[in-house]
């Protein structure tokens, strides 16, 4: 005889036990993965969190992170020695030498105004009238030309750019000659913080502004005034902090070309 | 093309100015004039269809390599160190002067060790001087012939280039 007893599922308490029990938990899981696919939703919640942080971190950020940025930036500054070097030089030329005409100005001003105080007690007018000093009177009879503006890397002179109005030699040779000549006389003399600043022969001058990793040199012919030096030191000045932002590792056509047209402009065009 | 720095270095009369000249002009002069400071100079050479522009800084001799103003190495990408086959004097103490060029000089830089005048001793005196000598020689040229002179600087373009590229 069949047995006639109706068959019973065994997980049927089961599920239910867990439908009772996890109901609640479901739920709430539904709701929270609602928020997370609901951008919107999210953002609400996540926003007054993230803003808080943020909040805090602009309050404390010196105080939390200073030791860890300090340090960074001490790491920073000590690998890019020469980036910088070569970034600030022309900047604080720049500025040693403003710094030096304008007191000179001011002590030429001085000596005049005292000059001016002292012989008017005497009653002596007349003979004071200005007259031109030796140097401005050689200067407009041979005024002074530039020929040839070379920029050399400073250790291994090798030419990087050339701008010229003849033509001379092998330039590339003369770069090499006068980085020889510097490293000779700098050596000879053991100058170690000084360095070559200008070759003279009769009336020709090579005028030498030196910068960490390169140098221009200039060869002038003419009479060269004090003030018109002062002026091409600070158009040198100008140009290495506007053009020479970084030295190439490898001297290539490509890098002479580009310096060479650009000594050009700074040159031998209008730019002043 | 690239340009790259050459030093000719090593004692006074061993040949630096004579392998300079044979090298550059292709020339070679009996009369001996010692170099004074520096004389500088430069060939474009071709390798593999690169062309290399090779500036040369041919210096004066002195006995020992410390005596040479240091800021004449800095940015050499090569340096020739010549010695004389002829005379002990410029080799004895070969492997302390090239072990101060690599001291002073760029740690890239390749250093090519020449054994000149090859054209005034036979091979029993080559045999000789490469077994005494302490440190071995890259090649034995003759200024005078121009044996191996240009072969030396292609070589060392040849270096140049594969260290650049």
């Amino acid at each position: 005889m069949r047995d006639s007893k109706p068959q019973v599922d065994s997980h049927q308490p089961l599920d239910r036990l867990r439908e009772i029990l996890l109901s609640e938990d479901r739920e709430a899981l539904q709701r929270i993965e609602q928020i997370l696919e609901n951008r919107e939703a999210l953002s609400e919640r996540v926003s007054p969190i993230v803003e808080e942080h943020l909040e805090f971190l602009r309050q404390n950020f010196p105080k939390e992170f200073r030791e860890v940025v300090d340090r960074q930036i001490d790491v920073k500054l000590k690998d890019s020695q020469d980036e910088i070097l070569n970034v600030i030089y022309p900047v604080l030329g720049r500025m040693i030498r403003k710094y030096i005409t304008h007191q000179f100005q001011m002590l030429k001003e001085n000596i005049d105004r005292q000059i001016k105080k002292t012989f008017s007690r005497q009653g002596i007018f007349g003979i004071f009238r200005r007259r031109k000093s030796s140097e401005e009177i050689l200067s407009e009879a041979d005024p002074m030309h530039i020929e040839e503006v070379y920029l050399i890397q400073r250790d291994s002179g090798l030419l990087l750019g050339i701008a010229s109005q003849q033509q001379t030699m092998d330039q590339d040779a003369v770069a090499g000659m006068f980085t020889a000549i510097k490293a000779f006389v700098e050596d000879a003399f053991r100058r170690e913080q000084e360095e070559l600043a200008s070759i003279e022969y009769e009336n020709y001058k090579i005028f030498i502004q030196n910068f960490p990793a390169y140098y221009l040199a200039v060869a002038i012919s003419g009479s060269v005034s004090a003030k018109e030096k002062d002026q091409l030191a600070s158009r040198l000045l100008r140009f290495a902090e506007e053009e020479v932002l970084q030295l190439p590792s490898e001297v290539t056509d490509t890098v002479r070309t580009g310096f060479s047209q650009k000594l050009e402009h700074w040159f031998f065009t209008d730019k002043t | 093309m690239i340009s790259k720095k050459i030093i000719l270095t090593g004692s006074f009369g061993v040949g630096k100015t004579s392998l300079f000249n044979q090298f550059i002009y292709n020339r070679f002069d009996d009369k001996y004039l010692t170099t004074i400071g520096v004389k500088v100079n430069k060939k474009v050479i071709e390798i593999d269809g690169k062309e290399l522009s090779l500036l040369i800084w041919d210096i004066a001799g002195e006995v020992s390599q410390d005596k040479v103003p240091n800021s004449y190495f800095l940015g050499a990408s090569g340096i020739v160190f010549v010695f004389d086959l002829t005379r002990p004097s410029t080799y004895k103490n070969i492997a302390n002067e090239i072990k101060y060029l690599q001291e002073i000089g760029d740690p890239n830089s390749i250093i090519k060790v020449v054994a000149n005048k090859s054209d005034l001793v036979d091979e029993e005196k080559i045999n000789e001087v490469a077994a005494e000598i302490q440190r071995p020689w890259d090649v034995i040229t003759s200024a005078k012939t121009g044996e191996n002179v240009q072969e030396l600087f292609r070589e060392l373009g040849r270096e140049l280039i594969d260290a650049a590229e």
